[in-house]
């Protein structure tokens, strides 16, 4: 048999092909099209009453008293009223992890404005909240916990009682001489940087309903959620319910990116509930909640040195980086986990003799920090790629010059990085040349100096990345994580008349995966994509697995189906050798048949025998054509995509605006399953990398108070300010997947931050402005011009 | 209050609470139309645009009651349009949609667009559809579509 590069059988591959690698439209668009998507407050379940949550107004506060008017008394449901409820505890497996409880509603003390004290049920959302309004909540005010350094420092209130301070963890990754490397530095970058909070803003809020089924004595959770099955393991354990008696659906997502990637307590609570009424109940998020109550993301604070000789080289990295999680951690990432991640990836795609990470998660009186696309990275390379702009500018050379030059050649895959992160395969130089080659970086230059007019400037920014992506299980033993998400499951199932369905333990919301997972059963089967049916997101309708999210879904759900279907193809060419009196050896499955020659029997024939007339099946063969399969990659490393962005910006000095003109990604993710998804997922990561350099911020007033709680004050990319992204491909297949996969779900996100705060600071290099915060908003653009100005100002007084 | 109305071409009438939410009402079980997605319930994102009297409109921030006498419109009830049919074969060879919660609202916003004047261009089309937020795809691909429609009809 003819094998292409990816291991897979070419002959299986039908006219035209539409397998892994073609470029074919979605499976799943027909009925978003038509306006009949399914999400959670589309469902319909008679006698479902509605829940309102009484959240707290105070951002630090011990209750005192809880009133709720007897009339509705009935209606209202604290903590205490729904039994023996175990607080959410997450943790990381490691003895200096300080580890705080999480309730469901708040008992005693509530730690953030939001936090959950009370469940309001009425017939509709309207007259719960009036319930809600009815509650009075008396608090004994206690101070606020705001400023993130100060909490560092220690100079705070203690959050959770019992704690020495509000430090959770302290990473310390690293390797090499720093002293030695600072003191043989010809130059070295320091600089101190932010990227603020904000929200995640799926456009679809969460939402979870839940009711016993009579009939099968169980109770089903539907719930707004990436990973039904693990919600169903850690949901079950809290409640008190066997597993085998809870059932956990997903249904349609209005948009997740990792904020419906944790339990929420919501969940807890409505599931709780569940148990001890007897009809539906359902909690649907509107966006103040959304903004104010849902976990949050970023809040990076770096201090950073980067050592380098005087061409340019880098010698080491030195970073200290304090992250603020908010008041609790949510399961089970723990709240350690982003700033973990950020000095686990900070030196990104280059070499360096030293790195000295230290990455601080301490607490705050703000919502829980959790994952949201990018996880980490986005900060991460926001602070070193600002770094290698200016070390450019340092030497005096073109900052793409300086990536190439301190990169990790293709021919040291693969690469243990110096903070112990295993690059897979790839040629990151070669996305920095083609990217300069796009953009012509010598003609943007000569423009560059002709356009410094009426306070308008142009600028050219880099950013380039590594993304690490389907972890295995390595990965999360190596973060001392309380699951380990290192497989995932598949079963394949022809029905009788012989069509194909898939049965996945992963979600899809967006990312295709309707059409890509059938790809792969195309590929395998020779069947017609458009005709294979992927259920997913229901615990009773998979196998165990663990959900979408960390890029994981098409390496491990893909690499799964891919095993269960190459199981199937198998018995599939048996049979059909046995029907049509050959060998196996001489049939081929193309186009839903198993081929002999110019003979051919249509797989409707091959499952009428193995369903209905086994009779006619080859000895020893058993009946069905079924196959239920786990996946893992051949490394529990991860797979690493990367990429080079270029950015091109007009910032106005008069209005502090930034229009962005131009943006060029080079992008490898491996073996590519369907450009057109592959594009789409790069370019709405983009829009989010770009609502993260300048527009989305949640800011908190000096009581913890948020001060953006509607979409009036917090900023979303919107059709204006997000440009079509010219993108390249590179293919470096992946030693380690099925087809030489890799995840490529965040990146988009991960690169923009960066390239478009390089380009503002390439655009103001001249006025003796730097701008190391996130977002650049119009008010951040104006006030350094005026600090700038006023210094310069200030200099020349002295000099007199 | 009772109020009387035509919701995709039938005659209806009920009894609604004042501060019922146009979109609260279409949504319920008793008229089903749950294409009507609630994004923001502020009147920012555009995911519950519906027509009212013929023009887009965010039934997230009109009351019920003030539909009284109108002719409403909702995706549901542009099946058979035939510029709604364009649009959609036009979304999804251009990949204009991933999870699908803005796609009605965007829909119905593009094809009010192109009804006003056909004459759009890429710059044209980002401007008059800025009303609507889709957290997904980054836009190019609802631009691509709605540009490539807009073309073929001038």
């Amino acid at each position: 048999m003819e094998k292409n590069e990816s291991g897979v059988d070419e002959k299986n591959r039908q006219q035209p092909f539409r397998g892994i690698g073609a470029r074919i439209n979605r499976n799943e668009d027909a009925r978003f099209l038509d306006g009949k998507g399914e999400y959670l407050a589309d469902l319909n379940i008679p006698g479902t009453q509605e829940v309102a949550f009484s959240r707290s107004p105070v951002a630090h506060g011990r209750i005192l008293s809880i009133e709720i008017p007897e009339e509705f008394r009935s209606q209202v449901f604290l903590m205490s009223d729904l039994g023996n409820i175990k607080p959410v505890r997450a943790v990381l497996n490691h003895p200096d992890f300080r580890v705080s409880d999480f309730p469901a509603m708040a008992t005693d003390v509530v730690r953030f404005v939001g936090e959950a004290i009370a469940m309001c049920v009425a017939p509709t959302r309207a007259e719960a909240e009036d319930v809600a309004q009815s509650i009075f909540v008396d608090f004994e005010e206690l101070p606020v916990v705001v400023d993130t350094l100060e909490s560092a420092g220690g100079r705070t209130e203690i959050i959770h009682e019992g704690w020495p301070n509000n430090t959770v963890f302290i990473s310390k990754p690293g390797n090499g001489d720093i002293d030695a490397v600072a003191k043989k530095a010809d130059v070295i970058i320091s600089r101190e940087l932010r990227m603020n909070r904000q929200c995640v803003v799926s456009l679809e809020g969460r939402g979870v309903l839940a009711y016993q089924d009579r009939r099968l004595q169980e109770l089903v959770v539907y719930s707004s959620t990436q990973q039904p099955h693990i919600i169903r393991t850690i949901l079950a354990k809290l409640i008190g319910v066997d597993e085998h008696k809870m059932r956990v659906v997903a249904p349609d997502i209005g948009g997740a990116f990792g904020v419906k990637n944790n339990l929420q307590q919501e969940e807890v609570a409505i599931a709780a509930l569940a148990k001890i009424v007897d009809f539906p109940v359902r909690w649907i998020e509107d966006r103040r909640e959304h903004l104010i109550a849902s976990a949050q993301a970023r809040e990076h604070h770096y201090s950073m040195k980067l050592y380098a000789d005087k061409n340019g080289r880098i010698l080491g990295l030195d970073a200290e980086v304090i992250v603020d999680a908010g008041a609790y951690s949510i399961w089970p990432w723990s709240c350690a986990m982003e700033c973990n991640m950020v000095v686990g990836v900070l030196p990104g795609p280059y070499k360096m003799e030293a790195y000295r990470g230290k990455g601080i998660t301490v607490l705050s009186n703000k919502p829980p920090l959790g994952p949201y696309r990018g996880v980490g990275r986005p900060g991460a390379c926001f602070a070193m790629e600002r770094l290698i702009d200016e070390l450019a500018r340092e030497v005096g050379r073109e900052p793409h010059e300086i990536r190439i030059e301190n990169m990790v050649e293709p021919d040291q895959m693969p690469f243990t990085t110096i903070a112990g992160k295993l690059y897979d395969s790839g040629n990151f130089p070669q996305s920095v040349r083609k990217c300069a080659e796009m953009i012509n970086v010598e003609s943007f230059r000569e423009r560059q100096k002709l356009n410094a007019k009426n306070g308008i400037h142009i600028g050219l920014g880099w950013a380039s990345y590594v993304e690490q992506t389907a972890h295995g299980t390595n990965e999360w033993l190596s973060r001392n994580l309380s699951e380990i998400f290192g497989y995932e499951s598949a079963t394949a199932r022809f029905t009788p008349d012989g069509n194909l369905i898939l049965e996945v333990a992963i979600h899809n919301h967006g990312q295709g995966l309707e059409t890509t997972l059938a790809q792969v059963a195309a590929t395998e089967l020779g069947v017609d994509p458009t005709n294979v049916v992927i259920r997913y997101g229901d615990t009773a309708v998979s196998p165990y697995g663990l959900g979408t999210f960390a890029s994981r879904s098409m390496v491990m759900a893909g690499g799964a189906v891919g095993k269960a279907t190459e199981e199937l193809a198998e018995k599939v060419k048996r049979i059909g050798a046995h029907i049509l009196e050959t060998t196996f050896d001489s049939v081929l499955l193309r186009d839903g048949m198993v081929v002999s020659g110019e003979r051919s029997v249509p797989f409707s024939e091959i499952c009428r025998v193995a369903y209905r007339h086994a009779q006619d099946l080859p000895p020893n063969e058993e009946p069905g054509l079924t196959a239920t399969v786990a996946y893992q990659p051949e490394s529990g490393t991860g797979a690493f995509s990367y990429a080079t962005h270029a950015a091109e910006v007009l910032v106005d000095t008069n209005s502090g605006l930034v229009k962005i003109d131009d943006y060029v990604v080079v992008h490898d993710c491996g073996t590519i399953v369907n450009p057109m998804v592959v594009e789409g997922q790069i370019q709405g990561g983009l829009a989010q990398g770009i609502g993260n350099a300048l527009y989305e911020e949640s800011p908190y007033d000096s009581n913890g108070q948020p001060l953006a709680s509607t979409f009036l004050d917090y900023l979303l990319p919107g059709f204006t300010e997000v440009p079509t992204a010219r993108i390249e491909h590179i293919e470096s297949p992946s030693p380690f997947t099925r087809y030489g996969v890799k995840g490529m779900g965040e990146g988009g996100a991960i690169g923009a931050p960066a390239a478009v705060v390089n380009a503002i600071n390439d655009a103001l290099k001249n006025t003796g402005v730097e701008i190391n915060e996130t977002p650049v908003s119009p008010r951040r653009i104006l006030t350094a011009i005026q600090r700038a100005a006023s210094t310069s100002d200030s200099n020349e007084g002295n000099n007199l | 209050m009772n109020i009387s109305l035509k919701l995709n071409g039938k005659d209806i009438s009920a009894d609604v609470e004042p501060r019922t939410s146009l979109a609260d009402f279409l949504r319920s079980p008793e008229h089903g139309c749950t294409s009507i997605h609630l994004g923001c319930e502020h009147g920012v994102c555009g995911a519950c645009t519906i027509l009212i009297d013929g023009r887009i409109s965010r039934s997230c921030i009109a009351l019920a009651v003030a539909a009284d006498g109108c002719d409403v419109t909702t995706f549901e009830g542009l099946n058979d349009d035939e510029l709604i049919t364009q649009l959609k074969d036009s979304f999804h060879q251009n990949h204009g949609l991933q999870c699908g919660f803005c796609t009605p609202a965007m829909l119905i916003s593009a094809r009010e667009i192109i009804n006003q004047n056909p004459d759009l261009d890429e710059a044209s089309v980002r401007f008059a559809m800025s009303g609507n937020i889709c957290r997904c795809t980054g836009y190019s691909g609802i631009v691509a579509a709605i540009t490539e429609v807009a073309k073929n009809r001038k």
